[in-house]
């Protein structure tokens, strides 16, 4: 193993991606949760313990400065990868590749420090913060504890420019002022304080706007783009809601049961879409217009459990183009427009 | 951009949360105007918490309140509360210079004096008791005197006073009605003051006297200063103990925590009051040791609280967030789950003192861990008990103390509960 | 009470005691259900419609009071009756199918039980027999199968629990379904199935629902008409073309516009200032004034009415009320008020 890296060097370190190229790399990464069984059951089992697969092998890089959608219902994985990302869980098996760095590779000292550079925000800002700490204490740690260089006055400084950057005015108003003191679009908008104060290059979101109010929302979203502008930053945005998705992201993923089924530019998958799973999620999306209501059926059956996955491709029960086939291969992500990957094994028949 | 900035801007929260309120006013007035939000559990509270620290004030200045010092034998036994009390008084001639027991003492060798007591009569004995008492002191003072009365006795108390009259004895000693009965008849003589000196007793004791004469209402005043040292040294050695490992246990986890947690069970599940008379009795009787065995008591409650708390805590989101942002184990402890569980730390305190006076009390009614000379609440229901129906207020005085201080530190602990716990009001 | 009517809310007050004061949650609030229609009850957070939803049923806790208003159901003032009454009418004629429905089904009894039980709850003279094979046809008609029927609550997924909701309501010939948030926590697709099983169950058993939602899009995919509150008052209610395309009250407008539509191609959401106002202190006036775009001097001191607009189509909007309707109501700026 060679000599730990200074903080220095981690966290200062001359950046191998630049604008445009793979900042992250995902690399067959894979998640399973052990079962919780009783005594009896695993003495029966011997080792044979039944997992949630959550994350089943994904793989997808993330450009320097795109906003990447992950998307989703329950149980595809988003919100696990997202911390597998940042390796707030451990994969099973598979690398996460951070700016040219494997970050199974770093001691656990080493990704601490490397924290700087990637952050979360997560979908209830109540829960995502200490009631017990204020606002500018919450906001102020991350700098303690990444930037002790700084005097105490400069960090005060630097929180009270962080509160400005995410439009919350006066900010000395702010900082003595708790959680539960706030509203809810406010409170989201302290999270991204906190994350944004030690500048980092990516930022994962995890339904960042799904429990704000729907007047809020699009002021939630349009300050993430202002800052994303201002601070140089990449997203990784993870949703249930496509409608959304749409507004803000320039590459969509879509995962189904720990596997991806499309991954390219939101336009184009929007638009060509290959995956039978991906049109029926976006068929499914309700659209605020009574005129243009559904008339598409929906797939029949619900979303299987992740223990025991349906064999070959997960979607085959309740796809409607399912032949012989489907459910004894895994299809697998390939490419079948530029920069438009699917795993189907019939894509290009539905595509037409 | 500057554009989104400007439409960003938020103002505080309008009609700010009543907590904000309070936040701008001063601290005693903001208990007051915590009336309003909280009702009857501000009253609960409030009560209860007054009831505490008048315990508190006379547990540190007993001397303050307490008539007599708890040892003391101010009087005779078993009197009543407010049973009037004749003590026995020095009568003397107009004429004499004596004035208390004492002047009666002469140097060594010399003769001793004489005093008339009536037959019969307690005062005798009281007289014996009280000079050999002084007796005892002046001897060794340089001065070299002795007071070792001779006592005579008549049979009637006209005989008695007449003696001093005429000059047999030197100084009567009779029962302070009685004189007063019969005063006037007697031009020559006056009262002086009471064999042991002390004069506020005509009144009677207001809760009465113990076996032995001692006041039963200072031996209780007295009384609170041991209650609350047991009570709250042993709660905080516990909660010292306790705390850290309930934290440590529930943040680590694993085979510590196991094995931390089948220690601390096997010690909850002893029926408390016989774990402390196991350890005194390894012990032996002394303060400290008593302390000691009523803190180990509580250590398994401090444990399960904090744990199952810290247990909690750490699933929640913040504590991820804590982690993402790069927080090492120890901040993690210190800044996000500490704070956090220390609420349910505080309220538990009260409760537990209230306990562990109760246990403490236990402990000394059986005779356990205290010298018997202390002034202590169970040592005198202890005392009490043999007495309970003649003397009925030996053993319900200090049975009511322990009572009213347990139901003090209880109903704050529980009302505090209620102010920290919301989801435990109505809404 | 004209008979097309069903549930005719008459000028509602809902109260709540805070430590605060009187909150209230629903304020002087008229609304007309028709029958065998989905009407959608669409508003953020706070604005009243889950309190109305519940006061419907008098079914609210506590420190909650209905200090005014009447509930024509069916011809009668549900006002009137006393409360036990009322636990006739739930369950029985007015049916609740709520948010979380893992916590509205007891997890120790089977879902066939619930269902029986339901039933002689309300009809006892039902022998058990036919109350299963009652319980049986209706879990088939929602498309849950038999051997289902035998399972514990924890063991069926969301999207299914919900449907025992429904059939739950349905097990008695109810007349008016109250749907509070009900495809919230679901998934996308799951939701779009409940959407379409509630208008079959309009089409097939003529059931009322009244669809109470924060989401837009929901009331667009499955209603027939609209109901917009904000800050506890109605601020709009028309059909949902009516309301949709051609909305009256400017809150409406701003909230169509701010609500991403995947069907359109990119492009900024119109970004509403402002927030929703405190309920313990209401702004004067309209409360919808201070975030207005088109605020007039009478908007910050007397309260519209809630009036009719154009034909069936009512908001309580001070630019249809007053001489200067010739205000141009089309896109402006957006300015914080």
């Amino acid at each position: 193993m060679a000599k730990p890296r200074t903080r220095d060097e981690i966290s200062k370190s001359v950046r191998v991606a630049t604008e445009g190229e793979d900042l992250v790399r995902v690399e067959e990464l894979r998640k399973h949760f052990p079962v919780q069984t009783g005594f009896l059951a695993s003495l029966l089992n011997r080792g044979n313990i039944p997992t949630v697969k959550a994350v089943d092998g994904v793989s997808f890089t993330i450009h320097r400065g795109e906003v990447f959608g992950l998307a989703g219902e329950s149980g595809s994985g988003k919100s696990t990868i997202g911390r597998l990302v940042l390796r707030l869980y451990e994969p099973t098996s598979g690398h996460v590749i951070f700016d040219g760095i494997d970050l199974q590779s770093l001691s656990p000292e080493e990704m601490r420090l490397m924290r700087s550079r990637m952050q979360i925000i997560f979908q209830d800002p109540l829960a995502s913060l200490n009631p017990r700490m204020s606002l500018g204490q919450a906001i102020e740690h991350p700098a303690q504890i990444h930037m002790p260089e700084l005097s105490l006055k400069e960090r005060r400084n630097r929180v009270m420019e962080i509160f400005h950057a995410v439009g919350m005015n006066p900010p000395e108003a702010f900082y003595d002022l708790f959680p539960h003191q706030i509203s809810g679009g406010q409170r989201q908008r302290v999270v991204l304080a906190r994350a944004m104060i030690t500048h980092p290059e990516l930022i994962i979101a995890d339904e960042p706007i799904a429990m704000a109010d729907v007047s809020v929302r699009a002021l939630l979203l349009d300050l993430m783009m202002d800052l994303k502008k201002e601070f140089d930053l990449t997203y990784l945005f993870i949703t249930h809601d496509l409608a959304t998705a749409k507004y803000v992201c320039n590459r969509i993923a879509i995962l189904y049961l720990g596997k991806l089924c499309e991954v390219g530019p939101l336009n184009e998958v929007y638009e060509y879409t290959c995956h039978p799973y991906t049109h029926a999620l976006l068929e499914a999306v309700p659209v605020p217009d009574p005129r243009r209501r559904r008339t598409e059926p929906m797939p029949a059956g619900e979303i299987p459990n992740a223990i025991n996955p349906p064999s070959g491709c997960h979607f085959h029960p309740r796809c409607p183009l399912a032949r012989e086939n489907c459910s004894v291969d895994e299809p697998i992500l390939r490419e079948i427009r530029p920069g438009h990957q699917v795993a189907c094994h019939y894509a290009e028949a539905f595509l037409k | 951009m500057a554009k989104s900035k400007e439409q960003l801007s938020e103002t505080i929260l309008e009609g700010a949360t009543w907590e904000v309120e309070l936040k701008q006013v001063g601290f005693v007035r903001r208990l007051f105007m915590a009336r309003r939000w909280y009702g009857a559990d501000w009253w609960f509270v409030a009560i209860s918490a007054v009831g505490v620290v008048a315990f508190i004030i006379v547990a540190i200045f007993p001397g303050w309140f307490a008539p007599f010092s708890p040892d003391a034998l101010v009087g005779p036994s078993f009197l009543a509360p407010g049973e009037h009390v004749d003590p026995p008084i020095l009568v003397v001639p107009v004429s004499s210079a004596v004035q208390k027991l004492q002047d009666l003492a002469v140097p060594e060798g010399a003769d001793s004096p004489t005093v008339a007591v009536l037959e019969g009569a307690p005062t005798g004995g009281a007289l014996n008791e009280q000079a050999q008492k002084i007796d005892e002191v002046i001897k060794d003072q340089p001065k070299g005197l002795r007071l070792r009365p001779i006592i005579d006795r008549y049979p009637t108390l006209s005989g008695t006073l007449q003696a001093v009259i005429n000059g047999t004895d030197k100084v009567a000693v009779v029962q302070m009605m009685e004189f007063h009965a019969v005063k006037a008849q007697y031009p020559t003589l006056r009262e002086a003051t009471t064999i042991t000196g002390v004069t506020s007793t005509a009144g009677g004791f207001i809760l009465g006297t113990n076996d032995i004469g001692q006041d039963v209402l200072s031996r209780l005043l007295w009384g609170t200063r041991i209650a609350l040292i047991i009570g709250f040294s042993s709660s905080i050695v516990s909660l010292i103990i306790g705390v850290p490992l309930g934290l440590l246990a529930g943040f680590v986890g694993g085979t510590f925590d196991r094995l931390l947690s089948l220690l601390m069970d096997s010690l909850y599940a002893f029926p408390g009051l016989i774990l402390a008379i196991a350890i005194t009795a390894v012990l032996g009787p002394s303060i400290l040791n008593i302390i000691i065995a009523i803190s180990v008591l509580y250590i398994p409650t401090y444990y399960r609280i904090v744990r199952g708390q810290t247990l909690s805590v750490k699933e929640e989101v913040y504590i991820e967030a804590a982690k993402s942002i790069g927080a090492r184990s120890l901040e993690i402890l210190q800044r996000y789950i500490f704070p956090n569980v220390i609420p349910s730390v505080a309220i538990i305190f009260s409760v537990n003192v209230a306990d562990a006076i109760l246990t403490g009390a236990g402990l000394s009614f059986l005779g356990l861990g205290l010298p018997p000379t202390l002034a202590d609440w169970g040592i005198d229901v202890a005392r009490g008990q043999r007495f309970i129906q003649t003397a009925w207020w030996m053993i319900t005085f200090p049975g009511l103390a322990i009572m009213l201080i347990v139901l003090a530190f209880t109903l704050m602990g529980e009302g505090l509960t209620e102010i920290f716990n919301p989801k435990l009001r109505d809404r | 009470m004209p008979d097309d009517i069903l549930y005719s809310i008459r000028n509602l007050t809902v109260e709540y005691k805070t430590r605060g004061g009187a909150v209230r949650a629903v304020d002087n609030v008229s609304l007309d259900i028709r029958r065998g229609e989905i009407l959608g009850l669409v508003g953020e957070s706070g604005c009243g419609k889950s309190t109305l939803g519940k006061a419907l049923m008098r079914l609210h806790d506590g420190p909650a009071s209905i200090p005014g208003g009447e509930l024509w159901f069916d011809g009668r003032n549900l006002m009137d009756l006393p409360l036990r009454e009322m636990t006739d009418i739930r369950g029985a004629e007015i049916g609740m199918v709520f948010q979380d429905p893992m916590t509205s089904l007891n997890p120790v009894q089977r879902i066939l039980d619930h269902l029986t039980e339901t039933i002689h709850t309300h009809e006892p003279e039902t022998s058990d027999k036919a109350a299963r094979a009652r319980a049986e046809e209706l879990a088939e008609r929602l498309g849950i199968r038999r051997e289902r029927l035998k399972e514990y609550p924890h063991q069926m997924s969301g999207g299914m629990r919900q449907r025992v909701m429904i059939s739950l309501a349905l097990a008695l010939r109810t007349k008016l379904v109250i749907a509070d948030e009900p495809t919230t926590s679901l998934d996308v697709i799951v939701e779009a199935k409940f959407l379409d099983l509630l208008k079959e169950l309009q089409k097939e058993f003529g059931l009322t629902i009244l669809l109470i939602t924060h989401n837009i899009g929901v009331v667009a995919e499955a209603a027939d008409r609209v109901a917009v509150m904000y800050a506890a008052k109605m601020a709009e209610v028309g059909t949902a073309q009516d309301v949709f395309i051609d909305p009256k009250h400017p809150y409406t407008q701003g909230l169509l516009k701010s609500v991403p539509n995947i069907k359109l191609d990119g492009g900024d959401l119109y970004k509403m200032g402002g927030q929703p106002p405190s309920l313990l202190h209401p702004p004067s006036g309209c409360r919808f004034h201070p975030r207005c775009p088109f605020v007039m001097d009478v908007c910050r001191n007397e309260e519209p009415a809630f009036e009719p607009v154009a034909g069936d189509h009512l908001a309580s909007c001070w630019i249809y009320q007053t001489p200067v309707a010739n205000k141009v109501i089309g896109e402006q700026e957006v300015h914080n008020g």
